[in-house]
């Protein structure tokens, strides 16, 4: 757990941290591969969702470079078959994110994350 | 060409009973009708007749609706047997295929009643002119015929065996198509058997029924803010979803291994891998990034009995310097090594209404559902309460009652019908406005520890433990 998928939809929501907040950088993280089912049309439907530039460089950061640089317009089942694993078969069970902007660090414990706020982070 | 189906339903939550039809038959693209018959078309009895285009269909309810237990090729009705055997005379064309060469059994029974064998023959009997020439198999026939006679509920009433017999509301034949395989899961999910619950586990009929409510199917993604034990994930993934939950408090998720409990529990149903993640955040300091990324969100909210509503923050806010002296700490790190534990400030009930359905508008895809239950005082109820949390392009499609009595939930199913982009809500109380109606479902955790004593009916003492309202969030 936090797979990619997830990972790309969390973004530092600490008081007044509005811009370059996005996306939460992993740290001292353990990793594990776990197969999860494939549905296209899920995938499919997730990809205008996501921030690929994000994506692919979060993938990379963990070691998986098999998708492009820019998002295909042609879906061919290879990409979509990276894709799957990237966004749900890669899961960071341990250790941390922390936002680029203000320093927030959200920790990871036996893969679910802390994404609670400081009572001096709240409006 | 649509064609009468006799459904025999359970005789347990009924208001649930067609709203769970209707959302099988959306997700199936199966068109439906009820009777018009003021017998056969009542919610709150066990026999309903309703049209469906084939019988494939019929395989396709039975084996998904949690309130069916079987579904019959519908041959007649009547308040008695003249009436009954007119009607079937009239549907040979649909059982002649039957009469030459097929085994059959034939099952005359009651609802709330037991026939006296002598009866019985007799009324097996009366069938005589069907000419069935096939041999009679009761172990395994090629199809069972059953006559059902429905009686009136007479609970709580003392009676001799057998008495009354044949003052029936009315009787039903027809041909048996399938038996509804879906009940069988409320076994599966019993939450006693689960390797991971706690207090606020929902009952595995109620998780399942709302699952249907979400239209759960593969290739979907469904969230449970108030995720909790995770009751409703375990069904929902069950039917195929993808699952996001979150929670307050993250030791609701990960009771006390190593491994959370919602992953313990979702490998025992098969279906951790549609788990997606888990994550810890109030909803109203939510890190989610956009909005637009879920087909329902099915949930159970706080409303304080069992767990408390609560949000992050302080009843009474700090003044700054108290804020600052707390940030600084933070940053230096607890002396225990302990995560830090923010404190919270309780959340009521009215106000987290609006702002799930607000919230719900902002995650949903177009079309997507929100499914939840709201408790309310049974007497003080009136259905503009439901109004009172709507906002636009968000509407209605289900409400059902399940009554504790004195207070009682509903289960809300709504739809949103907007292609619109709405920005996420703010999460402010609504500005109090004298002119705009009280929910009798606000303040509802303080009316249920007053054992509802404004309420005009009998007032039920209130089970369960107090829970500390003012208790911290937990990662
Ligand atoms: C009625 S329980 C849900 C139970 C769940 N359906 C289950 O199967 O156990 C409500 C949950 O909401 C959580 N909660 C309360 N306030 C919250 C908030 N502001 N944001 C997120 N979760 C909250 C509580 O920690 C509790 O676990
Ligand atoms: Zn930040």
């Amino acid at each position: 757990m936090v797979r990619l998928i997830t990972h790309n939809v969390l973004a530092c929501h600490a008081k007044n941290c509005n811009t370059n907040n996005f996306p939460l950088q992993f740290k001292d993280v353990k990793v594990e591969h776990r197969e999860a089912e494939f549905n296209a049309d899920f995938l499919k439907g997730f990809l205008p969702k996501l921030e690929w530039k994000a994506l692919v460089d979060t993938a990379k950061e963990l070691g998986d470079t098999s998708l492009p640089d820019e998002q295909p317009e042609m879906l061919d089942d290879e990409f979509l078959q990276n894709l799957h694993h990237v966004l749900l078969e890669i899961h960071v069970e341990e250790g941390s994110m922390t936002c680029p902007n203000c320093g927030h660090v959200y920790p990871i414990f036996n893969g679910i994350p802390n994404m609670l706020l400081a009572e001096h982070e709240i409006g | 060409m649509p064609t009468p189906f006799l459904f025999h339903f359970a005789q347990a939550h009924n208001e649930f009973r067609l709203p769970e039809l209707s959302s099988i038959c959306e997700l199936h693209g199966i068109p439906f009708s009820l009777s018009k018959n003021p017998q056969s078309n009542d919610p709150n009895r066990p026999f309903m007749v309703i049209e469906l285009e084939n019988e494939e269909q019929a395989r396709i309810l039975a084996k998904r609706c949690i309130l069916i237990k079987a579904i019959y090729e519908f041959y007649g009705q009547g308040s008695t047997y003249e009436e009954l055997h007119e009607e079937n005379r009239k549907s040979e064309p649909l059982w002649r295929k039957y009469v030459e060469n097929t085994s059959f059994r034939f099952l005359i029974t009651a609802y709330q009643h037991k026939i006296p064998q002598s009866r019985q023959r007799d009324v097996m009997e009366s069938f005589a002119y069907m000419g069935f020439l096939g041999k009679i198999d009761m172990k395994n026939p090629e199809i069972t015929l059953t006559c059902f006679e429905d009686y009136e509920e007479r609970t709580g009433v003392t009676r001799v065996k057998h008495e009354g017999d044949g003052d029936f509301r009315q009787v039903f034949f027809g041909r048996l198509i399938v038996d509804g395989s879906a009940r069988a899961l409320i076994g599966k999910f019993d939450v006693k058997k689960r390797v991971y619950y706690g207090n606020t586990s929902m009952e595995s009929e109620i998780s399942l029924i709302m699952a249907n409510q979400t239209l759960a199917a593969p290739g979907k993604f469904i969230y449970d803010p108030f995720m909790g034990t995770g009751s409703m994930a375990y069904p929902t993934a069950h039917f195929g979803a993808f699952i996001f939950g979150s929670d307050i408090d993250g030791r609701q998720m990960r009771g006390k291994q190593k491994e959370p409990g919602v992953l313990r529990a979702a490998k025992q149903y098969g279906v951790a891998s549609r788990i997606i993640d888990l994550s810890t955040f109030d909803i109203t300091h939510n890190p989610l990034r956009c909005g637009e990324m879920f087909d329902a969100i099915v949930t159970d909210p706080p409303y304080g009995v069992r767990a408390g509503a609560k949000r992050l923050g302080r009843k009474k806010s700090l003044p700054d310097y108290k804020k600052e002296l707390t940030r600084q700490h933070n940053l230096n790190g607890r002396p225990d090594d302990q995560p830090y534990i923010p404190p919270t400030k309780p959340y009521e009930l009215s106000h987290l209404a609006r702002d799930l359905v607000l919230l719900s508008r902002y995650l949903l895809k177009p079309g997507g559902r929100l499914v939840f239950f709201l408790p309310t005082v049974t007497d003080e109820y009136e259905e503009v309460d439901i109004h009172t949390m709507l906002c636009e392009g968000m509407e209605v499609i289900a409400n059902s009652l399940q009554d504790f009595g004195s207070w009682g939930r509903r289960l809300v199913t709504i739809r949103k019908v907007t292609k619109e982009k709405y920005p996420p809500p703010t999460f402010e109380p609504a500005p109090n406005d004298q002119d705009t109606h009280i929910p009798a479902h606000k303040d509802f955790r303080e009316k249920y520890f007053q054992g509802f004593r404004s309420s005009k009916s009998e007032s039920v003492e209130p089970e369960g433990q107090e829970q500390d309202s003012g208790s911290d969030a937990q990662q």
